[in-house]
């Protein structure tokens, strides 16, 4: 069969049971503006300092929160046994890692951009130009997060303490894309003139690559038993 | 009754063993080469003090914490390749020894810091932060060793935690450094001419810090096999008695 074809096969199951039972779904995007909210009460929301904050917090709000999705991607396929008949289907890993890459990718990405059209409202920003380049960020970051973090929540499925290991393990990787999304959305949002987010840009582009690589390469060492 | 030791294993448990052992004189003289090129052959410095003689253990560690986290990432793609439990064994041992080396670094580093930049941890180093994140992987590292029970399934995981945050260092670095260049420079560094005296000391310190911490991997290494083997016979033990009873 086309990888191809195979790839999308996979993501698709799971974007499919997604959507069926978006508890998930709601849970996350939930917590993600259970962020936004506190991060309200958190700082003086009129001040000059907080809105200079504000990239901080909107990335906070996007990334913590995708924990949740990234640790459920692979219970359900532990629990009902689904991960040993996709291990035993003659399918290489690398295209079963990009399978369920694929779909946690999209996954976060909708729940990302929901969250984003909440934040533009609470932190009083407006629907312009400028948030196709925040989706553009989100779009590149997510890519990153989500290689590393199918990598590590395939890795802690079988482990009882995964909920706590997997934030543990992921946060000190995904560093470069958290200090390149939030630099990059200031940017764009704060500063007068975008000087350097072509540079910020290149670098989530370099992390995705990196790390997409080496996800298909490891993939084989993390889900073999 | 006599129990079936992998021979190879024991084998190679004492080999490391004879590397710390060799090296442990040259050591000892080494160390007291540094301590002396440091504390008094090495002039004071002019602006900042006594407080500098402390770069030459930090510079020294420092290079050792990313040596070991190299060493960490070769050990797991070894592990991969050849799923010889040695590999690992090794790369753990490499992992700890590292992680005490970061912490060093950070520590003097933080001594260091409180006089000359008038704090104890400076957020907008780009050196710094990147020590920093090179020893949360460390504490990440051996926070998912402990969570696993010892086997292939550890050994594997490790390995792939390795290779992944070692590819991560230069990304992180570099984006830590953009990240600095972009907003204001509070601190910058002092200006990297040292004195003759100064450059030797610091090449002495760098050799004796590298020689201490091939002989802790060693001995670390050694433990780790003795200890791996001393279970397997408690374990033949355990059998025996429960076949006899």
């Amino acid at each position: 069969m086309n990888q191809v074809a195979l790839i999308w096969i996979l993501a698709e199951k799971d974007l499919k049971v997604e959507y069926r039972s978006p508890q998930a779904f709601l849970n996350t995007v939930f917590f993600a503006l259970l962020i936004l909210v506190i991060f309200n009460f958190a700082f003086d929301p009129g001040s000059q300092a907080t809105r200079e904050a504000t990239p901080g917090i909107l990335w906070v709000a996007l990334l913590f929160p995708g924990i949740i999705q990234l640790n459920r991607s692979f219970q359900a396929e532990r629990e009902e046994g689904t991960l040993y008949g996709l291990i035993l289907s003659p399918t290489d890993r690398g295209v079963l890692f990009l399978g369920k890459f694929i779909a946690n990718w999209a996954f976060l990405v909708v729940v990302d951009f929901l969250v984003l059209g909440a934040f533009v409202i609470f932190y009083n920003f407006s629907f312009s130009v400028q948030m196709l380049w925040v989706a553009w960020i989100i779009i590149l970051a997510s890519v990153g997060f989500a290689a590393v973090g199918t990598v590590f929540a395939a890795m802690l499925s079988s482990i009882r303490t995964r909920e706590v290991l997997l934030p543990i393990l992921l946060f000190p990787i995904i560093i470069p894309i958290i200090l390149a999304a939030v630099n990059g959305t200031q940017e764009i949002l704060i500063l007068e003139e975008a000087q350097f987010l072509d540079r910020w840009l290149q670098l989530l582009i370099a992390f995705d690559v990196i790390f997409v690589a080496a996800g298909f390469l490891l993939f084989d060492y993390v889900v073999a038993d | 009754m006599s129990l079936p030791i992998d021979q190879r294993s024991l084998q190679l448990a004492r080999r490391y063993l004879q590397v710390a052992n060799g090296l442990l004189i040259p050591l000892y003289l080494l160390v007291a080469a540094a301590l002396y090129g440091a504390f008094i052959y090495a002039p004071t410095e002019r602006e900042m003090g006594d407080v500098q003689r402390i770069f030459y253990f930090h510079m020294g560690t420092a290079w050792n914490s990313f040596l070991t986290f190299f060493a960490v990432f070769v050990a797991g793609i070894a592990y991969l390749i050849t799923r010889k439990s040695k590999w690992d064994k090794l790369g753990a041992a490499c992992a700890e020894v590292g992680m005490v080396f970061t912490t060093i670094v950070m520590v003097t580093g933080s001594i260091w810091a409180k006089p000359i930049w008038n704090t104890w941890w400076a957020w907008g180093d780009p050196r710094l932060m990147s020590v920093m994140v090179l020893w949360l992987m460390y504490a990440a590292y051996f926070i998912l060793r402990s969570s696993l029970p010892e086997g292939d399934k550890k050994y594997k995981f490790s390995a792939v935690f390795g290779i992944i945050a070692f590819l991560d260092v230069p990304i992180v670095w570099m984006s830590i450094r953009w990240w600095r260049t972009i907003h204001p420079v509070v601190i910058t560094s002092s200006g990297a001419e040292l004195a003759a005296e100064m450059l030797h000391a610091l090449m002495v310190s760098l050799i004796a810090m590298t020689v201490l911490c091939v002989t802790l991997v060693a001995l670390r290494t050694a433990q780790r096999l003795n200890s791996s083997l001393a279970d397997e016979v408690f374990q033949q033990l355990d059998q025996e008695r429960v076949s006899r009873q």
